[in-house]
């Protein structure tokens, strides 16, 4: 028996929640939890748990498109079955997890993920540029300004070298939020690619008494930039909206509550970077990621200005941070000055912040130093 | 004298076909019983979908009440619950 | 057979990153659907352009949330994908399964939907990508009867709560965030499901300050565990460290060429407060003078470790920017014991002390940490009843300009203008 269309309430089971954690943990996590004593990454990708009672834990992390199949999610079950007893895990950065009791296993199931090395990379322990995690863009999202899948593929395979090693000062976290909305957190990211818009909605007024609720579009703009309005849509005056384009910061608020003010567009819409967030406490306190690249144009497949502006801060950062320096607590060190410099990235008025609370943004001290873009007041 | 949980569902009722809007917050349901406490509210409104009086409508990141013929949506014509 | 070319997306086929676009070819093979998600892709990036519309009131009957309703712009060029909801379905703590499970959700999805899943979504829900409306009660049915599980939420209600993996796997993690994290989801079974809120409400649960389900950045409320005590020092292990003999941050720097562990510039003269020193070859920690940032202990991890008593930090209010900035969530509680033996009852309580005030004094669609902004921290106290103490702030205002209350003030605001005027000339 099953779903009856006919009678859908009879039999009905709500609120049963997730399957209970316990039902799901390998045997060396459930016989061993609360009682580890350390761990140590001895291999890229590879991290040992020793228990105080001695038992050992090696995990194989690989590196996943998130945008899986249910074919992979299979693989993904065979191999935890052939080497795990039936056990795997993911991560919050959308990486798998396979997870073994002794060194001997280990082996096997590393010498097993390496012949399916372009499906199953190992990698993203340490200070590497682990998986980047993301949002849906063009494959699912409606309020998108740009892919996700598309552009984190080309900028892992451009990084990929630092997938599978641990070379760099500190752990980069990449993420992509495909439009403003941010829903994935890449507002605390070391690097962050993130979707935005830059025209202003249309508003379809033929549209708009049909769909949508009039008062709500107007509360929507954190700006007051919509307001009620009348328009001709053949010979009958309807109710509609009006937009400032003055006054629209492009944040595509007033489009989730209303769909007649569609704002994408493939001119307007593009990728703006934003580094130097990280979630941490450890040694500085969390820190927002700050806009250092205002505007990249969407250049699929492979959206390579993205992808060189994003090496070329890493390829930096590498040679000249210190040990444990995350890329926010080193352009702080060397001030913003010195990594728009370093990084070759042109400053420009968009960095500077003129929403709310921007004040606190602004420079109030004579402690800066002088780069190339203080030349013209310092050259003779 | 305290409202009785039919004449509070009444009352909702009466609010979500009265009112200008046709689509209402949760919010907009507390002053159908201002003694009663807004998470006890939100349980009525939220029967009142379960027995088909009344309907959601969300955006994905916000939900909202409707009576079932007052919803506005890109697919009107889509709506089960 | 492809159904559709898509020489843009097959660009996305080369490189080392496994590639999402082999794999839905592949996947299209068994799920012809999966040819019109890469023919409406191919569009979009021919056109630089999304192809998806609003969704609406799609849902399972007598649920607010756990279904995102998705149409296709384009459903007679790609009919496979004109309806393309999304469900979203309650994931296991930590986010571990047995193959068993594994496979039987893809089972149900391979009956009902694309064949085309996130593992996991930004909020941690396992995301099935893609499937029509119809087919929602019967995937819903069999869910439920079948495999004894659930949707997760979405809209205005209680997101689907998340946590780190915690003590399962992490020597550092100071409360159990897998059981915490399952309690309440189960405790709060009708707010995940059913509108609840003025907008949106998250909780995170990490198990130590390194926050690696970033709480402290995503989550309305956030659990952070710390301790109250002394951080524990192994002083062989510490000297192990010293003489290179265990690799420094876990092995994490292995692949650099860092030179030789150095524990004065590496641990001691990095350490926020500047509380370590070394006496002789022990390590020496003024544990008064410690904020617990974690640094030393993710360096060194065989010698140090949190302390015994330990418990966690609250923090309320963060979000993304929509729309008056980013948050991060704000200290409220500096410790709090955190035990399965109450069931969690003062988190409850402190919860639910949260949500009675914000459902009543929070705008629609204001996040609770846009609330606190708009009537104060001090108010927000007050509500939580928690005295204002110096860890609430980074630092004290710098403006003058206090809000203080007619009762706090000797004599009260009530005067006699004219008694004033016969002692001041007008």
């Amino acid at each position: 028996m099953g779903y009856d269309p006919n009678n859908p309430m009879e039999g009905r089971i709500t609120d049963l929640g997730p399957r209970s954690y316990t039902e799901m943990l390998p045997p060396v996590i459930a016989a061993n939890k609360g009682k580890w004593d350390y761990h140590e990454i001895i291999a890229p990708g590879v991290l040992l748990h020793v228990s105080e009672s001695g038992a050992e834990c090696y995990t194989v992390r690989v590196g996943s498109p998130r945008l899986v199949s249910i074919a992979y999610v299979r693989d993904l079950c065979d191999i935890a079955d052939k080497h795990c007893e039936g056990y795997l895990r993911f991560t919050t950065r959308n990486n798998v997890e396979f997870m073994v009791d002794s060194k001997e296993k280990c082996d096997a199931l590393i010498a097993d993920l390496k012949t399916q090395s372009s499906k199953f990379p190992i990698g993203g322990t340490g200070a590497c540029v682990t998986n980047i995690v993301h949002t849906q863009g063009w494959v699912h999202c409606h309020t998108p300004a740009t892919d996700a899948s598309g552009p984190v593929k080309a900028v892992m395979d451009d990084l990929f070298e630092y997938f599978g090693s641990m070379t760099l000062p500190a752990q980069v976290r990449i993420a992509l939020a495909c439009c403003l909305n941010m829903c994935g957190a890449v507002h605390a990211s070391d690097i962050a690619i993130l979707g935005i818009h830059r025209k202003p909605p249309m508003v379809d007024h033929s549209r708009i008494t049909g769909v949508c609720e009039i008062p709500l579009a107007i509360s929507a703009c954190p700006l007051g930039a919509v307001k009620p309005a009348k328009a001709k849509v053949g010979d009958q005056e309807v109710k509609t909206v009006q937009v400032n384009a003055e006054r629209c910061m492009f944040c595509g608020n007033c489009y989730t509550m209303c769909p007649a003010m569609p704002l994408a567009d493939p001119d307007g819409d593009g990728i703006a970077i934003l580094v130097g967030g990280k979630v941490s406490n450890a040694k500085s306190a969390p820190k927002f990621s700050k806009l250092v690249v205002p505007f990249l144009p969407n250049t699929p497949p492979r959206w390579p200005e993205t992808v060189a502006v994003i090496r070329k801060i890493v390829e930096v950062y590498a040679k000249d941070a210190r040990k444990y320096e995350r890329i926010g607590e080193w352009a702080e060190r060397i001030g913003w000055e010195k990594f728009f410099e370093k990084c070759e990235i042109p400053f420009t008025d968009k960095s500077i912040d003129d929403y709310r609370l921007a004040y606190d943004t602004w420079r109030t001290t004579t402690q800066f130093k002088f780069t190339k873009a203080t030349e013209a007041y310092t050259s003779k | 004298m305290a409202m009785s949980i039919e004449e509070v569902e009444a009352a909702i009722i009466a609010k979500a076909t009265k009112s200008p809007k046709p689509q209402l917050y949760i919010k907009d349901f507390y002053e159908c019983d201002t003694e009663r406490k807004p998470r006890d509210i939100k349980k009525i409104a939220n029967a009142l979908v379960t027995k088909g009086k009344m309907m959601f409508w969300s955006s994905g990141s916000t939900t909202m009440y409707a009576l079932p013929e007052r919803i506005k949506n890109e697919e009107n014509a889509e709506g089960i619950n | 057979m492809a159904k559709h070319a898509t020489p843009l997306l097959d660009e996305l086929e080369k490189g080392p990153w496994p590639s999402f676009v082999t794999d839905m070819k592949r996947q299209a093979e068994t799920h012809p659907e999966c040819w019109d998600i890469l023919g409406q892709l191919e569009l979009s990036y021919k056109d630089k352009i999304t192809h998806w519309k609003h969704g609406g009131i799609v849902g399972v009957f007598g649920y607010g949330g756990g279904i995102v309703g998705r149409y296709s712009d384009v459903p007679k060029k790609f009919p496979g994908v004109e309806h393309f909801h999304t469900v979203r379905i309650a994931q296991p703590s930590g986010l571990y399964y047995s193959t068993k499970n594994l496979r039987a959700l893809m089972d149900l999805w391979d009956k009902y939907g694309s064949g085309m899943t996130n593992m996991h979504g930004s909020t941690g829900d396992m995301i099935f990508l893609g499937t029509r409306t119809e087919n929602l009660e019967p995937l819903f049915w069999d869910l439920t009867h079948d495999l004894d599980q659930d949707l997760g939420g979405s809209g205005s209600n209680l997101r689907t709560p998340s946590c780190c993996l915690g003590e399962s796997r992490c020597e550092w993690s100071c409360y159990d965030t897998q059981d915490v994290c399952y309690h309440l989801t189960m405790h709060y079974q009708d707010e995940i499901h059913r509108p609840a809120f003025p907008y949106k409400f998250k909780f995170k649960f990490s198990g130590c300050p390194n926050d690696c389900v970033a709480a402290i950045a995503r989550s309305d409320f956030a659990l952070l565990g710390t301790w109250k005590d002394d951080i524990r020092i192994n002083q062989a292990a510490v000297k192990e460290y010293v003489a290179g003999n265990y690799p420094s941050n876990g092995g994490a720097h292995a692949g650099g060429d860092w030179g030789k562990f150095d524990i004065k510039k590496e641990v001691i003269n990095l350490c926020p407060t500047g509380c370590m020193w070394m006496e002789g070859d022990e390590l020496k920690i003024d544990n008064a003078e410690c904020n617990r940032c974690m640094h030393c202990i993710n360096v060194m991890p065989r010698a140090l470790k949190p302390g015994k008593e330990k418990g966690a930090t609250v923090c309320v209010g963060a979000k993304a920017p929509i729309l008056d900035g980013a948050q991060f969530a704000t200290m409220v509680i500096p410790f709090i014991e955190v035990s399965k033996e109450n069931e969690y009852e003062n988190l409850i309580d402190v919860i639910e002390q949260i949500w009675d005030w914000w459902m009543e004094v929070g705008k629609n669609r204001e996040r609770v940490g846009e609330t606190m902004q708009r009537v104060g921290l001090p108010t927000f106290l007050r509500v939580m009843e928690i005295d204002a103490m110096p860890q609430h702030v980074k630092e004290p205002r710098s403006n003058p300009y206090v809000f203080w209350k007619e009762e706090e003030v000797e004599g009260g605001w009530e005067r006699d203008v004219q008694a004033f005027r016969r002692k001041h000339a007008a």
